[in-house]
């Protein structure tokens, strides 16, 4: 298990980090989600000592992380880059070899790795000559090259097409579920929500919000409700207490409903008014989580602090 | 995994990479080429001609030819006489070129004869065969008169020659070896040192370093690049040398200075120290800059240290190799490589001095490396503008 505890680190006036505490199970694919500036990228570069955190600590099975543990993770970093003019077979075999590999067995990880990402026929291939999706794969696989047991991915699916991200999806699930931990950033909110299991979202250098997607969901004490109604304008939705119209285009409308609010009572409410058409009900995706988890506190500390367990 | 092998693995890739870039093997092959090129390319063109041959008509004076090589020798001239029987047939060799003067003299002597050329006389030939000829005539007058041989013999014996301040057996070689040791540590800066700073710069501009860091310390990336970049500088120069040994050894045109080995082990460890301080210093500044642009001025400060020991080296010391400016300067790392060797070589100066001066020189590198990786691992990932040194090494710390 991976442990962030408390990490604070601040570059001159900006504050990247303000005490942030996280944590990622092996075999789960932690979402780690922020605005741009939450401090993500800080975070994950403590991790791998990259940045030296004023205050805090991050640990690995218990124990402070040293330069022997860190050989065992693997790192994808937000700026992507490779030696441009190295041979994509020997690039791979040389990252394994210094995460301590033999010779051999990073030549044969390097293979592995580039028939899996149907690249085998470029091994010779300098890197620069390779497409940029295909230079973004072969980064992939210089993260996984030794078989991590932690995987740190910045920003993986960002400038992917359709089909990388399909690469990059099953890529991680399957690592995941050989139980390696995996730990990724991303601002797709949607990708987020379909692969991981638990996410972390950062805001202002603080965590917002932990937890598995779906208590996360359970536990916000809102719902959506979007409901159709022929033949009334909407009036009736004045008589109900706690309830927010978000959209509404004539018989159609969004609420936010309070959890405190009976279903059945919505439902009572909603038949009277006329023929009903439409009846959904559901907990707020996680790109509405996200919005309210990030906002300024000033603005609507209520929602920030409920959401934060 | 140890931190040797991992700094092994960075120095391995810096040598497989760029030994088998084409831009390296190019200039390896180009360089070479030059080098024994300098060495054959002369003979080819001057070619090993051989004695100049004059011919001589007979019938001649018995005396003439020993008289024509004798004088030759004392002038430093080689020159080969050729008997033609008669005038016709010197001639013709003398208008084919096989002779380059067809000396014609009667064999009594009576009169001083005639040298023929081709196009225009050759002076050194006409002073030789001149003054042969002459010396010939003088005798015969001479004994024709009566005077005892011996006595003009004894005559013609040229004053003792004697030099106030001889030169020292071997001073050239000294003073020669003094020189390369500095040069060669000057290239070494500017060459090998330089592919160091740039190397840094395209591990920043490519962004790879944030990946080679999260598993590969600052200090043992850089140390590894410099030990990668080195070994490849010696194997360079190595090839240099034997290259320009084995031609100049085929042209026969060079015979080995006469140096002790100590004085060739010394060339070799100060170079590897002045290499290794400066291409450090060098790494260090490179993390510093974002772009290749940004790295010349950030290596400004260690190229006007390195010029200014080697113009303290070549002024200074050479001139006074025991005085009080080489002392200073063979116990400040930077000026060391360059002053150290050449006072050796000059034997100006003591064991424990020199070890002294190499434990001091080892002593900055040590400290170069531990500023140094704390300095990179503060800049390495700046990759926006110029880092100033004290915000990388602040950075970088608690």
């Amino acid at each position: 298990m991976l442990e962030i505890n408390d990490l604070a680190k601040r570059y001159g006036n900006v504050v990247a980090l303000d005490g942030a505490t996280f944590s990622a199970r092996p075999g789960r694919i932690v979402g780690f989600l922020g605005p741009n500036g939450a401090g993500k990228t800080t975070a994950m570069r403590c991790i791998f000592g990259l940045a030296r955190p004023d205050r805090g600590e991050v640990r690995w099975k218990g124990a402070a992380i040293d330069r022997t543990t860190r050989l065992r993770f693997g790192y994808m970093p937000e700026q992507r880059g490779l030696y441009p003019r190295m041979r994509v077979g020997e690039q791979l075999g040389y990252f394994g070899q210094q995460h301590g590999l033999s010779g051999k067995q990073a030549e044969a990880a390097g293979r592995r790795w580039l028939e899996r990402l149907g690249l085998a026929d470029r091994e010779k291939s300098k890197l620069e000559e390779l497409s940029h999706g295909n230079q973004q794969r072969i980064q992939l696989a210089t993260a996984l090259v030794h078989d991590p047991e932690l995987v740190v991915l910045d920003e993986p699916f960002s400038g992917l097409d359709p089909l990388g991200t399909a690469t990059m999806t099953e890529v991680v699930r399957e690592e995941a579920a050989k139980g390696v931990g995996v730990v990724f950033s991303s601002h797709q909110l949607d990708l987020v929500e379909d692969v991981c299991e638990d996410v972390v979202i950062i805001a202002r250098g603080r965590i917002v919000a932990e937890g598995p997607i779906d208590e996360l969901k359970a536990s916000s004490g809102r719902r959506h409700l979007d409901i159709e109604v022929a033949g009334t304008d909407g009036a009736w939705i004045g008589a109900l207490p706690q309830v927010q119209v978000l959209e509404h285009s004539g018989g159609r409308m969004r609420l936010l409903v309070d959890d405190s609010v009976p279903l059945d009572e919505l439902l009572t409410a909603a038949r009277s008014a006329g023929e009903l058409r439409k009846f959904s009900y559901q907990p707020p995706r996680l790109s509405e989580l996200f919005m309210e988890a990030v906002a300024e506190p000033e603005t609507e500390p209520a929602e920030a602090a409920g959401l934060h367990r | 995994m140890s931190r040797a092998r991992s700094i092994w693995l960075v120095a391995r890739r810096e040598l497989l990479e760029r030994g088998r870039s084409r831009g390296f093997i190019f200039s390896v092959l180009f360089t070479t080429t030059i080098i024994i090129g300098s060495f054959v390319v002369p003979v080819l063109i001057f070619g090993d001609e051989g004695p100049t041959r004059v011919g001589v008509v007979e019938p001649a004076p018995d005396r003439l030819d020993s008289a024509i090589t004798t004088t030759a020798v004392a002038l430093d001239q080689d020159i080969a006489v050729v008997r033609f029987s008669d005038r016709e047939a010197g001639e013709t060799a003398l208008l084919d070129d096989q002779v380059a003067a067809l000396l014609i003299v009667p064999a009594d002597l009576s009169t001083p004869g005639e040298l023929a050329f081709r196009e225009s006389p050759d002076p050194t030939i006409q002073g030789v065969v001149g003054s042969a000829v002459a010396g010939l005539r003088v005798n015969a007058a001479l004994e024709a008169e009566g005077v005892d041989p011996t006595t003009f013999v004894e005559a013609q014996t040229p004053p003792t020659v004697r030099a106030l301040e001889p030169p020292e057996e071997g001073a050239d070689t000294r003073f020669l070896i003094a020189n390369i040791g500095a040069v060669l540590i000057l290239v070494g800066v500017f060459s090998f040192g330089f592919t160091v700073l740039t190397g840094v710069v395209e591990e920043k501009q490519s962004r790879v370093m944030e990946v080679v860091l999260s598993t590969v310390l600052p200090r043992d990336l850089l140390m590894g690049k410099v030990l990668g970049i080195g070994i490849l500088g010696l194997v360079q120069l190595a090839v240099f040398v034997v290259a320009g040994f084995i031609a100049a050894s085929l042209t026969q045109e060079f015979e080995l200075p006469a140096t002790t080995p100590g004085a060739a082990v010394q060339l070799v460890v100060w170079f590897i120290l002045g290499y290794t301080l400066y291409s450090t210093a060098l790494g260090v500044l490179g993390a510093l800059a974002s772009r290749m642009e940004e790295a010349s001025n950030a290596s400004t400060p260690v190229t006007i240290v390195a010029m200014l020991s080697y113009f303290v080296a070549i002024f200074a010391v050479i001139n006074d190799p025991s005085g009080p400016v080489a002392i200073a300067a063979s116990f400040i790392p930077f000026s060391a490589p360059m002053v150290v060797p050449m006072r050796a070589a000059l034997g100006a100066i003591t064991p424990i001095e020199i070890l002294v001066a190499a434990l001091i020189t080892i002593a900055a590198i040590w400290v170069l490396f531990v500023v140094g990786g704390r300095v990179y691992s503060g800049a390495a990932l700046q990759t926006a503008g110029r880092i100033r040194l004290r915000d990388a090494w602040r950075s970088a710390g608690q």
